[in-house]
């Protein structure tokens, strides 16, 4: 079709039409110009646009019923031309309005007979619609003078009509979006903004429409889900739209006091108007409100979640334009939006969260007092309600009450200490918390879970200190937990810490109830204070104060680490001694033995139950925790409380419980971390000062005893020899707290000894001479000269001597004889160093060794001690001490001369074991002491030894099998075992070989229990190093396989006993026996045997 | 019945646990002979302790940290017995067996000696100073001959007099000295212990003895003077303590003696607000006394070996105020009685 560019063309085209509709109103006529519309140039169409529309109009406009389908046809064909051009006159634009409005206006007769169809009101709402987009610039401001009240009243009344009663999807969202734009409010971008007097007047005129438009508005809003989200979501918009123009904070702060008076001519319209005054407001707000309420209540649980995204927005453009007008609102509002954070819907979420940051970040809530009030009179309500529903919800109700809960805090931001210092609210809030938190402690396995006994060397790589799972009464689900946390981390962060720190210790303080939970809440107010993961909206008004935290972190650890509560019932096992039962059952404990102690215990005592050590290991646990954040907080000014603090921690890391040791070890990772330390090992050896500390202090106290000799244990495992002068000070203070209590504590002191004196030998163990003297800085350096200048010495005799001896023997050589006088002089020289060598001898042992000797002591005493296990322990750490003494032979001897009578007793009269560790000291000690032991071995042991196995030999050779597991076996086999190297060691004389080789030979028999045979093996090997030829002797008098020629016939031949005899339960080992020991001597029978042979 | 109180009161005490050190210092490595307190300053100032062992070493401890901030090396590995500050925590001045008093500038981190005096004494006498003006201060010390003192006026290094006993008194030498005026601008006196167990009040600015007190039968090891009460107290190697007071007539009179359960006294400190006194004593143990009766009010046992020294913190909150004792067991216990008295 051809294009009309021109106005006369278009005229030319146009007429035709035009004059034909004049006359027949039919629908094809209009359909015609429709046609005919299409060809015709926007800009024509401008210049022609009344001609156009008047015959439209005309037919519009004739009385009479008229054909439903010839309006529609109208009405769309004055839209299409509307669309294409612009509306430049007033009057123009008021009767196109009311005339489509006319239109829509049921007819005034029938109001019953036939409603109109669904398609010409659509075509209206379309035509009124492109109509308000057509009209140019100021044009369209016409319709809203207060002269045209009555017009616009009418057009609003009959959209939230359609809106309201139309089944029609699309024409309820059509005549909304009509609405929208009919209040100016359009989303699209072409209108004019309107500048504020424009605004101000507008919002009088939409003051009339207010009541009719949030009531039908509302009830669709709440109307049947059927409908489809979207009119809701129109609907909802529309709303916000409107009672943001109207209640908009800006425009009532300008209304004047009273009424503005209108010209005369304008009475009736003026007794419309209203006067926004601040009773208008006021109640307006009182009803609005309701209605609020009303939407928020149906659409925040919509199913579809843009209805939610659009609740979001009302709050959020409600509270940006009438946060002071609507107040009374907002504790639905907020709650609302607080609530949607945690939407299924992520956009929903997204959107609420950055609602919600708007709000923080203008600080709606913080310059609203107004505000602050409603949002911490919800909190308070919430708090009152929050046990009951944490009682009764599930955890998804309680996750959706939580994050509202959270979201008020959030919001109040720095108001928060409004609601905290009032006494009540603080109370309520905590309470709540306290009750949510509690803690299931009904899990035995807390309590039974132990660690595995020998606690080894704290590892470099620790794990870092994660939050032990901890199991809740009121909930499973973590996400409650992790709202829990941000809610006490929000608190720490906004709130006073004094207040708040002062008011969770008196809850700790109050009730053990609450004890655990107050602790669990002061780690995350503490954390949250420090501003460490949280979850804020606002930055605070006032930054930190580091020393108030430090302050707080202070008295928080004071509390935690008081003795009543760091030390506390986890276990009713008296065996390990934990310290506080044995102060308690010190009696009980001697009294009841092994298993029927536990019972006889909870008999007498008030019930320790499972219940209750679970929560004692709880509350360590968790104020391990908060150890551990507070060094994470501190960071390397936590280094000041290690003073105070890393003592007990470690106390704990070696606690038997698995997870109070567990916990323990994570917040000794965390404190490395936070004071910048690269390991566990760093953390103890550059604090021992501190460690020292405590642990000197506590062991004068009986009861704290135990708790400190386990800490020096694990000290001395993760330190090295540089530390000796710390060490040895608070070994002293052990040596003498157990001179002050042998019974009670001899097996607590002698792990410590033990573990000490395993570090002092594997510090010192092979010290080199030069070694010693670089670790005793001050005696080993005058040590250490006095040596150098004796080289000097030594090395200018040498040269003297040398050159003396080369004269005198010249003198010699020349015949000149030195006379007597001579030779004295020349002896003077010589005997000058020798007192300085004496000094040399007696120059004092290094700390080490006299820490050995001071430790060996001890033993001495504790060697004859009733129970066995100590005695046990006190010949294994005697063992180390006379390794360590090995390098001071001096020393050495008078110790082992005073530990000879004891040492004797376990040898020859004590338990099997005792006897088989006291061999082994016999034999360290027969390193060095050889000549010392050989005398007094042969005197005071050997014969009760040999007797004893020549007593008990036949015994065992008659036994069976259940024979190996008594006792004199055990004693038979520790014996056969450790003589063979004692006899080596102590380089024995023949008398006491060949005793105990008799006491053995018959060990060898067949019929012997076969351990006991190897034993005695081993013994004849051993003799063998130390007499090859006797033994051989010994063993071919027994049993002798092959004849020995002599080389020479002169020579008589060689008869031995066992020659030839008949094979017996000796032969088989003694032949293996020869034949090792003709290994050991090389191939073929020995020479010397022969030699040796007897006469 | 007449035993019932006393009985209650034994169970008492014997219910309390021993008192426990605060803290113990550690790492002199050497027998601590004598200590001094500077925690005094306003609130960022860090509190500290100085102490003087036998290895020579003048140790500077943070009493926040428990730790040794310095060691000044300034007596040549000789035993160090006497350190006193001298207005501020800056300015330090120390005693030797090298026969040297220094004076140090411990200032921004420095630690240089920026005077000495040579003494030639070769006793154990420590030194007494007092403040007379700004910048200005008396010391008393024992000189080269036997028995006589000599007062220097620091930091001139002007000698004001030398005291010398009448011919034939025999005191011996001095052995302890204190230095004290009745009030600001008041003449200086001095009180001296001599070896023979008299105790003499020197008018410093005459020169000449005013009184002399014959306290004990051994040297005396230590005194100390109250001025407002106008009485002493002095211990000696002897089991007894002995308490004198100062007449309007300026005469020393014996006011009573204390019997001690064991024998030697090696330091006694009368606390700044005069309430009680400390004893450092040899058979390991620091006695605290009410000033007033003298009523025995603990026994703190902790050291292994004699004690040497006993000092008060002069912190300027009676809480936070602290009892150091040295001992030859190399370490330095450290108590806070206020709490308990």
């Amino acid at each position: 079709m051809a294009v009309f560019d021109t106005p006369q063309a278009a005229f030319g085209a146009l007429r035709p039409v035009c004059v034909q509709l004049t006359r027949a109103q039919t629908v094809e006529n209009v359909r015609q110009l429709q046609a005919h519309l299409a060809g015709v140039s926007g800009a024509a169409l401008q210049e022609l646009q009344e001609y156009v529309l008047f015959p439209l109009r005309f037919a519009l406009r004739v009385p009479g019923p008229k054909q439903e389908r010839l309006v529609q046809s109208l009405v769309q064909c004055i839209s299409s031309v509307l669309a294409a051009t612009c509306v430049k006159k007033q009057e123009l634009l008021q009767e196109l309005f009311s005339e489509l409005c006319t239109c829509l206006a049921p007819p005034p007769s029938s109001v019953k007979a036939a409603p109109l169809s669904e398609e010409l009101k659509l075509a209206v709402i379309q035509a009124l619609h492109t109509l308000m987009h057509s009209a140019y610039g100021d044009v369209i401001l016409s319709l809203y003078r207060p002269s045209s009240l009555p017009l616009l009243g009418f057009a609003v009344s009959l959209l939230l009509t359609l809106a309201e009663q139309e089944k029609a999807k699309q024409i309820k969202i059509s005549a909304l979006e009509c609405l929208q734009v009919l209040v100016l409010q359009c989303d699209c971008q072409e209108h004019r903004q309107l500048d504020e007097d424009e605004e101000q007047q507008c919002g009088d005129l939409f003051a009339s429409f207010l009541p009719g438009i949030s009531i039908t508005l509302s009830r669709v809003i709440a109307g049947d889900i059927k409908q489809g989200h979207k009119p809701t979501v129109s609907a909802i918009r529309l709303f916000y739209l409107i009672v943001g123009l109207v209640m908009a904070d800006k425009q009532l702060a300008r209304i004047p006091k009273s009424k503005e008076k209108l010209p005369v001519e304008h009475s009736r319209i003026s007794e419309l108007m209203i006067h926004r005054g601040s009773d208008w407001t006021k109640s307006t707000a009182e009803k609005l409100s309701l209605l609020l309420h009303k939407v928020v209540e149906s659409s925040s649980v919509h199913p579809h979640w843009k209805v939610r995204l659009e609740l979001v927005e009302l709050v959020h453009h409600l509270l940006r334009n009438c946060s002071q007008s609507l107040v009374d609102s907002f504790s639905h509002l907020l709650k609302a939006v607080v609530g949607l954070v945690n939407d299924e819907n992520s956009e929903v979420q997204s959107r609420c969260n950055k609602v919600l940051q708007g709000i923080a970040e203008q600080r709606i809530v913080a310059q609203n007092r107004a505000l602050a009030d409603v949002l911490s009179e919800n909190l308070h309500s919430l708090a009152t309600a929050l046990p009951r529903l944490m009682n009764s919800q599930d955890d998804m109700g309680k996750v959706s009450t939580l994050s509202l809960l959270l979201g008020y805090l959030k919001l109040l931001g720095p108001k928060i200490n409004i609601v905290l210092n009032s006494v009540s609210h603080l109370q309520r809030l905590s309470k709540a918390l306290v009750q949510v938190l509690e803690l299931d402690v009904t899990d035995v396995k807390i309590v039974e879970a132990r660690r595995s006994e020998p606690p080894g060397p704290l590892q470099q790589g620790v794990q870092k200190g994660r939050c032990q799972k901890k199991y809740f009464r009121f909930f499973t689900e973590e996400k409650v937990f992790q709202l829990l946390q941000q809610v006490c981390r929000v608190l720490g962060y906004y709130g006073n810490l004094y207040l708040l720190v002062d008011h969770f210790m008196g809850l700790y303080s109050e009730s053990g109830l609450y004890r655990k939970q107050a602790a669990m809440i002061l780690n995350e107010l503490v954390m949250g204070a420090a501003g460490v993961g949280v979850d804020f909206l606002q930055e605070r008004e006032v930054p930190l104060n580091v020393d108030d935290l430090k302050g707080s972190i202070t008295s928080i650890l004071d509390e935690y680490m008081d003795q009543a509560n760091w030390y506390l019932v986890t276990s009713v096992d008296t065996e390990e001694s934990s310290p506080e039962q044995s102060e308690q059952h010190l009696g009980l404990a001697v009294r009841a033995g092994g298993a029927s102690s536990s019972i006889l215990l909870q008999s007498s005592e008030p019930p320790v139950t499972t219940r209750t050590m679970n929560s004692n290991i709880w509350q360590i646990c968790i104020q391990l925790e908060g150890v551990g954040c507070f060094a994470a907080v501190l960071g390397k000014e936590f280094r000041l409380l290690l003073l105070s603090a890393l003592y007990p921690v470690l106390e704990k890391a070696g606690d038997r419980t698995l997870l109070i040791s567990e916990t323990a070890l994570g917040t000794l990772a965390d404190i490395c971390e936070a004071c910048g330390y690269d390991s566990v090992q760093c953390l103890i050896n550059e604090n021992s000062d501190y460690l020292v500390n405590s642990i000197s202090l506590n062991l004068r106290q009986l009861a704290y005893q135990p708790r400190a000799s386990q800490v020096l244990d694990t000290m001395l495992r993760n330190s090295d020899a540089s530390l000796l002068p710390l060490i040895e000070d608070v070994i002293q203070d052990v040596l003498s707290a157990l001179d002050q209590s042998y019974n009670s504590q001899a097996s607590t002191f002698l792990r410590v000894l033990h573990s000490v004196m395993t570090a002092l030998v594997q510090w010192f163990g092979m010290p080199s001479a030069e070694e010693h003297q670089q670790r005793h800085s001050d005696k080993g350096q005058s040590r250490a000269r006095s040596q150098g200048q004796h080289k000097v010495t030594m090395t200018s005799q040498e040269v003297e001597q040398f050159f003396l001896d080369y004269v005198s023997q010249k003198r010699i050589a020349e015949g000149d004889l030195p006379d007597l006088e001579e030779e004295e002089a020349d002896e003077i020289p010589l005997a000058k160093p020798e007192p300085s060598s004496d000094t040399e001898g007696e120059a004092p042992m290094p700390s080490h060794a006299q820490l050995a000797r001071d430790v060996m002591e001890r033993c001495i005493h504790l060697l004859s001690d009733g129970s066995l296990r100590v005695r046990l322990k006190v010949l294994d750490v005697l063992e180390l001490c006379v390794t360590m003494l090995h390098p001071h032979g001096n020393h050495l001897l008078p110790m082992a001369h005073r530990v000879w009578p004891a040492l004797v007793t376990r040898l020859i009269s004590d338990d099997p074991l005792a006897v088989l560790r006291a061999f082994k000291v016999l034999c360290t000690l027969a390193q060095t002491c050889g000549d010392f032991l050989r005398q007094r071995f042969s005197k005071d042991v050997l014969s009760k030894l040999t007797s004893s196995l020549l007593s008990q030999a036949p015994a065992s050779a008659r036994a069976g099998p259940v024979y190996s597991h008594t006792l004199a076996f055990k004693l038979q086999l520790a014996l056969l075992q450790g003589l063979g190297s004692l006899c080596e060691r102590l380089d024995m004389g023949e008398s006491d070989l060949n005793k105990v080789a008799d006491a053995c030979l018959i060990y060898l028999s067949a019929k012997q229990p076969v351990k006991l045979q190897e034993a005695a093996q081993s013994v004849f090997l051993h003799l063998m190093h130390v007499d090859p030829d006797s033994t051989w002797l010994l063993l071919s008098e027994v049993c002798c396989p092959e004849g020995y020629e002599p080389p020479h016939p002169s020579l008589r031949p060689v008869k031995l006993s066992g020659m030839g005899r008949p094979r017996n339960e000796l032969t088989d080992n003694v032949l293996l026996l020869l034949q090792r020991l003709q290994q050991q001597e090389g191939t073929g029978p020995r020479t010397s045997t022969q030699e040796a042979s007897p006469s | 019945m007449s035993q019932g109180p006393k009985t209650q009161r034994l169970t008492v005490l014997m219910a309390l646990p021993p008192p426990d050190p605060q803290f113990v210092l550690r790492g002199t490595s050497a027998p601590v002979h004598t200590l001094h307190f500077s925690c005094g300053g306003p609130e960022p100032d860090i509190p500290l302790l100085f102490s003087g062992s036998e290895n020579g070493f003048i140790h500077v401890w943070n009493l926040k940290t428990h730790r040794v901030d310095t060691a000044l090396d300034g007596h040549g590995r000789k035993s160090v017995y006497c350190v006193e500050t001298m207005g501020g925590k800056d300015r330090l001045l120390s005693q030797g067996r090298d026969q040297r008093i220094c004076l140090w500038d411990l200032a921004e981190g420095r630690t240089s000696v920026t005077d000495s005096v040579f003494t030639e004494h070769m006793g154990f006498c420590r030194c007494s100073l007092l403040k007379v003006a700004q910048g200005r201060w008396l010391m008393a010390m024992a000189a080269r001959s036997l028995e006589e003192v000599q007062i220097l006026e620091l930091p001139s290094k002007t000698s004001v007099c030398t005291l010398k006993p009448e011919v034939g008194a025999k005191l011996g030498m001095p052995m302890c000295l204190k230095l004290w005026q009745l009030s600001c601008g008041s003449q200086p006196v001095l009180l001296a212990g001599y070896e023979d167990g008299s105790v003499v009040l020197w008018n410093v600015s005459m020169g000449k003895a005013l009184s002399q007190l014959s306290c004990h039968q051994e040297p005396v090891m230590s005194l100390d003077f109250d001025s407002e009460k106008a009485k002493g107290i002095s211990g000696s190697s002897e089991k007894v303590l002995s308490i004198w007071c100062l007449n309007e007539q300026q005469n020393l009179q014996v006011y009573k003696t204390h019997e001690l359960v064991n024998a030697g006294i090696s330091d006694i400190t009368i606390r700044p607000d005069k309430k009680i006194l400390a004893t450092a004593g040899w058979d390991h143990r620091i006695r605290i006394f009410s000033w007033k009766k003298l009523k025995p009010l603990a026994v703190l046992d902790y050291h292994t070996a004699t004690v040497h020294c006993v000092s008060f913190s002069d912190h300027s909150s009676p809480w936070d105020r602290l009892l150091a004792a040295g001992s030859k067991d190399q370490r330095i216990s450290v108590w806070s009685i206020y709490a308990q008295t």
